[in-house]
């Protein structure tokens, strides 16, 4: 008896921790659906100017790449490589993953188009 | 917000000029058709005013700032370390002016919502009818009792606005003979820049490594653990600076006796040579109206940056409660400039906000004058929650310290800085 009612009791033990555990993992969070209008996009994009200049022309001299005026495509491919560990990288493998196909694309339009 | 004597009688004759109704002092000749005063001209209020420029300039922009120039608190532990001057960190305010922002040297001392004006301590009143408040943050002395005193804050210096105590700072660590000990003390977070006061550990070891190799330096942090790249701070305490940093968590600070150099812990005191003292912070005191969290920090609206408090009013930067995992940056105040300057401009001229905005920070620290470490976040709104989060999977911090992102991190900040005010 004493046996099984211990066990009984382990097992609640476990349950409610696993319980607990489940009950305090935060839920996933529910972003805005993103906002790949000229709006939304030129704000998305102007996060890029913190480290590569405003609209992606960056100061003279800089080792920040400049974004402004690349071709869209090779933004989209560098970007993936970027997020698939593929290409050398000090901070952009882990901003990359901030962003989806439709946002990167949008940005990299939004780049391409500065002129 | 302070400012001292000779900027006050500099500040004058623009002030004077922008005083009346918003809409009367327009620039080019035809009448805006509203104008944004912008309190401040940190990381934040720069970035605004610029930016509400670039994105509609029929809005006219007055910046109130009580510096003749723009100082960079990133990058200013360099100072310390010798590696950089008072001038490199320094950016005038002219490059605003090509934006067609008014900037008055001025310091703002009341915020008047009936008369939707901003009072100046020179100058007359500047109209507005929109007002961002960017204050960065005040000290709370307070909690310090014997550094009430205009004489104590000079003598122990926090140095953690850059500028003036920057250079005091490096001064002191200069004078200090070989042997001595530097102490600094880190407030319980949430204060400006998270890292900071663990690469300032680093800069000052690298300048006594190369010039007073005996000294030594004693970190009394208030929090359990250093509160931001921990790991790759202490692997650079231990690699780079073997013997000469000793971190004591759970040390909080309670007062400084001035005189004998020494900090008042609540357990123990400590004798230092040269004391750098953080005081806790809280919103800068212009914005003391809309704090509305735990009486220190200002809450908004995440699409507009709108206080909680006070309709027409937008609060950034470090004077703002925190969303969750985003810190006190520069990166980040330069992104609430924007996310502001668009949400400003769309509600001025009749439209809704961005309901899906967007911010990064990348946040590099120098370990040495060559070697640095970063921390990247991405961070987007949350519909639930209604505030900013961390994008899962995305962001993280540096493998190890290394010499790129080193030369990386002088690249950032003359690109952020030319993105704030050039």
């Amino acid at each position: 008896m004493k046996v099984r009612a211990a066990r009984t009791l382990a097992g609640l033990i476990a349950a409610s921790g696993t319980s607990l555990a489940l009950a305090q993992q935060p839920p996933p969070p529910a972003f805005a659906p993103s906002n790949v209008t000229q709006n939304g996009v030129r704000s998305m994009a102007a996060n890029c100017a913190a480290c590569h200049g405003t609209k992606g022309r960056p100061a003279a001299g800089s080792a920040v790449p400049p974004l402004a005026g690349r071709p869209q495509g090779e933004l989209i491919a560098i970007m993936g490589e970027f997020k698939a560990g593929k290409r050398p990288a000090t901070v952009m493998h882990q901003i990359a993953k901030g962003f989806d196909d439709a946002e990167t694309a949008a940005i990299a339009l939004y780049f391409e188009q500065q002129r | 917000m302070r400012m001292d004597r000779r900027q006050f009688l500099k500040a004058g004759a623009a002030g004077a000029a922008l005083a009346g109704m918003a809409g009367c002092a327009a620039t080019g000749g035809s009448a805006a058709k509203a104008r944004v005063a912008v309190v401040g001209g940190g990381y934040g209020g720069a970035t605004a005013a610029k930016y509400i420029r670039m994105l509609d300039d029929g809005i006219e922009v007055v910046l109130i700032e009580p510096n003749e120039a723009f100082v960079s608190c990133p990058i200013s532990n360099m100072v310390l370390g010798g590696f950089r001057t008072m001038a490199d960190i320094t950016t005038p305010y002219s490059g605003l002016a090509r934006h067609g922002v008014k900037v008055v040297r001025d310091s703002a001392t009341a915020i008047d919502l009936d008369k939707k004006q901003v009072r100046l301590a020179q100058g007359g009143p500047v109209g507005f009818d929109r007002v961002i408040v960017s204050p960065g943050v005040d000290f709370m002395w307070e909690a310090l009792p014997a550094m009430a005193g205009a004489d104590a804050q000079n003598a122990v210096l926090h140095a953690w606005k850059a500028g003036p105590q920057t250079a005091m700072l490096r001064r002191q660590l200069e004078a200090m003979p070989d042997g001595g000990v530097y102490v600094i003390t880190v407030p319980l977070a949430p204060y400006r820049c998270p890292p900071g006061p663990y690469e300032r550990v680093c800069q000052v070891a690298a300048y006594f490594k190369a010039a007073k190799p005996r000294s030594k330096i004693l970190v009394l942090d208030e929090n359990a653990d250093v509160t931001s790249k921990g790991p790759l701070f202490k692997k650079a305490w231990s690699e780079l600076y073997a013997g000469m940093i000793e971190y004591r968590p759970n040390s909080k600070a309670i007062d400084v006796d001035v005189g004998a150099r020494t900090v008042k812990l609540e357990f123990g005191d400590q004798k230092g040579d040269v004391l750098n003292v953080l005081p806790p912070m809280r919103a800068g005191a212009i914005a003391a109206p809309y704090i509305t969290a735990n009486r220190r920090w200002c809450e908004v609206d995440w699409l507009t940056f709108e206080s909680k408090a006070a309709k027409g009013v937008h609060v950034l930067g470090d004077a703002l409660q925190i969303a969750p995992a985003m810190p006190k940056s520069a990166t980040m105040a330069n992104g609430h400039g924007k996310v502001c300057a668009a949400a400003v401009v769309n509600l001025l001229n009749g439209e809704s906000p961005n309901p899906s905005p967007t911010l990064i920070n990348t946040c590099y620290s120098m370990v040495s004058d060559k070697l640095a470490i970063h921390v990247a976040s991405v961070h987007k709104y949350d519909l639930n929650d209604r505030t900013f989060k961390a994008v899962p999977g995305s962001g993280g911090v540096s493998a190890a310290m290394n010499e790129a992102e080193g030369g990386y991190t002088m690249n950032w900040a003359r690109n952020i800085w030319a993105d704030t005010l050039g």
